[in-house]
């Protein structure tokens, strides 16, 4: 058996042999295999099978390495100079460094004395290692890096669905955490978050802050202590009110002062003595929230169970997995009708009722995810048309130095030492681009994160940090050594073909070759991008034609805030008196109040109503509708028009009034047949009273121009109860003047009515309108940047290319012209190649960039993915403009000189 | 011009590889499994010299001057069949060279009283 064994060994060591270079084979290959065979057989004695195997593998693997070595040192016959130390020798501390760093300087020089090919080069490879760090440094911060909680990935979100309500997501209510608090155990600690706002005072200015109400669990959950003080604990939270509170670091600062002093304080939150106990650390963030404060609160099982809207996060217990905490909460779910018997067991199977148990990040970050795969996919592209350029740059110089590397191999430079001169230029070239690509990233960043676009979640984490340096470092010398190594095939054939063919004319068909599939390769990419940005553009065009349903010219918006103290009613008057004073500044023409400003998805309350005339069984799922709270003249400030009925006047808006009014939409879902004006509807529990509908209005784009328009119910704001908050309202001032300057006078009417009142935001409505399609505009922008320097990129190439081939064939041309070939079909000629190209391209971009398009169908608005218009204009396009690339070198081909082409050599 | 000792430091550090090599040969001359054989015997089987490196070495200290090939066997009874090699007065002068480096090191070493013999 192991006689068996050796042979089969020496059969495989004498295969290995092989790799080893002719000339070492011939001076040692025979005591080789005799050495093996003794030294089997040794290793068989003593350690049967296992033994020769291993020696095999052993002794392959040292014939490997020698090949390696054999094959790198090249003829080992000819030396050249500094290269290398007496082989014996372990090399001295320093010593390759410096060779290393001799080659560089070689390379700077080289590089230096072609200023204009290595500004190019640079100046296009920082480019888009630039945008793609920068990109990166975002998807890192947002996408890929944990929440900055011990342990984040344990942290979940829990939500409950109800798509038989049209609601799907409905959060939590008071009634399903304490559910989990008291049943679940999957978790280690459940919380409950709830956002509110408040009028500050005691501090320096009145000021409105926003505030949210955490359980003590909440610091449980996240794992995060305050800087100072002591955070909350169980016992002390209040429901519904504020009694304790924990500063964010940034209030603390800007708010008051920074000082140690201010723990054991007491502030007024609408008018009501809260006491601060802790300062919460320095860039501790809870969701992104620009929250000022943290309010101890608790879970309240005397809240209504079906009152939801609140935010339920939970920590997992050690060793639990989240699809084993999903599966307990989905049993859970039938304990539901036991706590609440308003949710029956028949009414959350109609309403398809569901739970979810997310990871917290996933939910932040899931309405940006798409998009910013996107952005990083686009800039990735633009630095891969980028360094196909560059290498096509590297390809002309290389051919022009054909003749320096010929001589370099007949005076005996190895084929490594060849290549690592071309290495070294291009690593420098590309480590250059990497550090312009860095600051381009840097400024790049900080323009990001000062410009803030709001939508995007942990902005305030976005850097260009160690991780992403590394990543521009490992971009910089992965394309330095891709440049580095595309002449190389060619050069090296040409140091081992010494001076044979130095005048360069054999093998040019394969230098074009690969030149022509560089191009190929950067019409491609720009197709693909060019269809992107085309299809964003299509989708904004069909954004911006959606009709908001309000007046956004010459209108101004401005929140103001009277906080809850003093109840509604008294709320309603001062806004009305607000109101009243407006409406006479000069250049005012109208102004009215609402509590949810259309094209902003803020402050809109949405619930359940009944219609009086349709009575329904108690298992049937009610309808649903939004709602907001309005002052008189709401319709003609904003231009909504007035379908049937009238319009809401002052009578409407006092205490004894009892009218509501509607939009179409809610007379399609809810009234499709009959007079919606001889309704009655009960906004709210069976106790709300019984509104008419006094009008039927035109349809809003409540939540954004992207955003369906939903059923809407506006109810003049004397009238709303405590379902409808309107604490804080938006003033909207319809002006004949240009709308910011009317915005000193009205503050000043707000100061003299009620000087502790604080004003938030002022924008116009064509401001909100813009924000409402940030996010669209922030992607083709992007997209729209990196499509026109990928097509001036690809053009440039081609350019370029066929400029070098007009110029390689003058010869050739010049014969033909001279055979008499008309010069217009010379032209032809060359255009035709410099198409040919750009149909190929665009044929492999069309194949890419009919899956990559399909990934933008998230971010595209009543555009398919696969437009035919957009398809066709891009091909349009980008062959015109190859066309016009290869027609300006290809007029230079037709008028060659015949005489001094056939004359040149 | 270059004095020897010049020339020896030239190969100062000297390559384990190398170096074992001078040693095995430094008792007389020998072929490449004796080289083997004689190295692993004297490491107790700790350095191991495979095939391909070890003619890999020999060739270039042999290119080098440190080493030169017999033509014949030298002795009855040796392998004709094998090529023999022995040191020149360069490569012993190497040898003693990195001797004498490595007993700098140890001397210094010992000098340590941490390290010092118990």
């Amino acid at each position: 058996m192991s006689g068996a064994a050796l042979r089969g060994a020496r059969r495989v060591y004498g295969l290995s042999v092989r790799l080893l270079p002719e000339r070492f084979r011939s001076s040692f290959g025979a005591e080789l295999e005799a050495d093996f065979a003794e030294l089997a057989a040794h290793s068989g004695e003593r350690r049967g099978v296992a033994g020769v195997v291993g020696a095999t593998l052993r002794a392959v693997l040292d014939v490997a390495w020698r090949a390696l070595v054999e094959r790198l040192q090249g003829n080992g016959d000819v030396m050249t100079g500094r290269w290398r130390s007496p082989r014996g020798r372990r090399a001295r501390p320093g010593e390759v460094a410096m060779q290393w760093l001799g080659e560089l300087r070689q390379a700077a020089r080289t590089l230096a004395a072609r200023p204009g090919f290595t500004l190019a080069s640079v100046l296009t490879l920082g480019l888009g290692i630039g945008a793609t760090v920068a990109i990166f440094a975002v998807v890192d911060a947002v996408l890929i890096r944990p929440l900055p909680y011990p342990e984040s990935d344990r942290v979940v979100h829990i939500r409950h669905h109800a798509p038989g309500l049209n609601l799907s997501n409905l959060e939590n209510s008071h009634g399903t955490m304490a559910l989990y608090r008291d049943l679940a155990r999957s978790f280690s600690a459940v919380a409950l978050v709830e956002g509110n706002s408040y009028n500050l005072t005691g501090s320096e200015v009145p000021a409105r802050v926003r505030a949210l109400h955490v359980t003590p669990s909440w610091f449980d959950v996240l794992g995060t202590q305050p800087l100072l003080g002591r955070r909350f604990v169980e016992g002390e939270g209040v429901a519904g009110g504020a009694r304790l509170a924990i500063l964010m670091h940034g209030a603390w600062r800007t708010r008051f002062g920074g000082t140690a002093d201010v723990v054991g304080r007491t502030i007024e939150l609408d008018g009501q003595a809260v006491e601060i106990v802790g300062v919460m650390p320095e860039g501790f963030t809870y969701n992104s929230d620009d929250a000022e404060l943290l309010l101890a609160a608790e879970i309240d099982r005397t809240q209504d169970f079906g009152t939801f809207g609140r935010q339920g996060i939970a920590r997992l217990a050690p060793g639990v997995e989240l699809a084993a905490a999903q599966a307990e909460l989905a049993r859970l779910q039938a304990v539901i009708p036991e706590r609440d018997s308003d949710l029956s067991a028949e009414f959350l199977k109609n309403a398809g009722w569901s739970v979810t148990v997310e990871r917290l990040r996933d939910v932040l970050v899931r309405d940006v995810r798409t998009a910013l795969w996107i952005v990083l996919g686009t800039v990735a592209f633009v630095l891969l048309i980028a360094c196909a350029n560059v290498a096509n740059l590297f390809l002309v110089r290389a051919e022009g130095r054909q003749r320096e590397t010929a001589i370099r191999g007949a005076l005996g430079a190895s084929g490594p030492r060849v290549a690592w001169s071309f290495l070294s230029e291009s690593v420098l070239l590309g480590l250059a681009g990497g550090a312009v690509g860095t600051a381009v990233a840097t400024l790049g960043v900080r323009a990001l994160v000062a410009a803030g676009p709001a939508e995007l979640p942990r902005l305030e984490e976005v850097a260009v940090d160690a991780r992403a340096l590394l990543v521009a470092l490992g971009l910089s010398l992965l394309a330095g050594i891709l440049f580095g190594l595309l002449p190389l095939p060619r050069q090296l054939r040409t140091a081992a073909g010494a001076l044979r063919e130095a005048r360069g004319d054999t093998g040019s068909r394969e230098r074009h070759r690969m030149r022509h599939s560089l191009i190929a390769a950067q019409v491609a990419l720009a197709l693909v991008l060019l269809t992107g940005s085309g299809l964003m553009l299509r989708s904004f065009q069909r954004l911006r034609a959606v009709e908001p349903g309000v007046r956004t010219e010459n209108v101004l918006a401005l929140g103001v805030s009277y906080g809850a103290q003093g109840g509604p009613e008294a709320a309603a008057r001062f806004y009305q008196q607000v109101l009243e004073q407006v409406r006479a500044l000069p250049g005012v023409r109208s102004a009215a109040a609402t509590n949810s400003l259309p094209l902003s998805p803020s402050g809109i309350n949405g619930g359940s109503f009944s219609i009086e005339s349709r009575p329904r069984d108690d298992d049937e799922i009610p309808p649903v509708t939004m709602y907001a709270a309005v002052s008189a003249g709401f319709f003609e400030t904003l231009g909504v028009p007035l379908r049937s009925g009238r319009l809401l006047g002052p009578a409407d808006d006092t205490p004894g009034a009892n009218a509501v009014w509607v939009n179409e939409q809610f007379v399609r879902l809810n009234l499709p047949d009959g007079d919606p004006l001889r309704e009655r509807i009960q906004l709210g529990g069976d106790e709300a009273p019984w509104r008419e509908i006094a009008g039927v209005v035109g349809d809003v784009r409540t939540f954004g121009l992207a955003e369906e328009v939903s059923s809407m119910v506006y109810v003049p704001m004397s009238l709303t109860q405590s379902s409808i908050g309107i604490d804080l309202m938006q003033l909207v001032v319809h002006t004949s003047v240009p709308p910011s300057s009317v915005l000193p006078a009205v503050r000043a009417t707000v100061g003299r009515i009620e000087g502790r009142v604080p004003l938030t935001t002022a924008r116009t409505m064509e401001q909100v309108l813009a924000e409402s399609i940030a996010d669209a505009s922030f992607i083709m922008a992007v997209l729209g940047i990196a499509a026109v320097v990928a097509l001036l990129l690809g053009a440039i190439g081609l350019y370029g290319v066929i400029a070098y081939v007009v110029a390689q064939r003058t010869r050739e041309i010049g014969v033909r012209l001279a055979l008499g070939a008309p010069p217009a079909g010379v032209h032809r000629m060359v255009v035709r190649q410099g198409v040919t190209l750009a149909v190929i391209g665009s044929l492999i971009g069309l194949a890419a960039a009919l899956p990559l398009t399909r990934l933008m169908r998230g971010v595209l608005f009543e555009i398919p993915p696969f437009d035919p218009v957009t398809y066709g204009v891009v091909v349009i396009v980008l062959l015109a403009v190859s066309a016009l690339a290869a027609w300006l070198p290809a007029r230079r081909a037709a008028r060659v000189d015949v005489v001094v082409a056939l004359s040149a050599e | 011009m270059r004095g020897p000792a010049e020339q020896h430091l030239e190969f100062l550090p000297l390559k384990a590889t190398w170096l074992h090599i001078l040693l095995a040969l430094a008792e007389g001359a020998g072929h490449g499994y004796a080289i083997r054989a004689a190295v692993e015997e004297r490491t107790a089987g700790a350095v191991r010299l495979w095939p391909a490196t070890l003619y890999g070495a020999l060739r270039d200290m042999t290119a080098d001057g440190l080493l030169e090939e017999r033509a014949a066997a030298p002795a009855p009874g040796d392998d004709a069949r094998r090529r023999y090699y022995e040191l020149t007065g360069l490569g012993r002068g190497v040898l003693e060279a990195e001797v004498r480096r490595l007993e700098r090191i140890v001397a210094a070493a010992r000098a340590t009283e941490a390290l010092a013999r118990p």
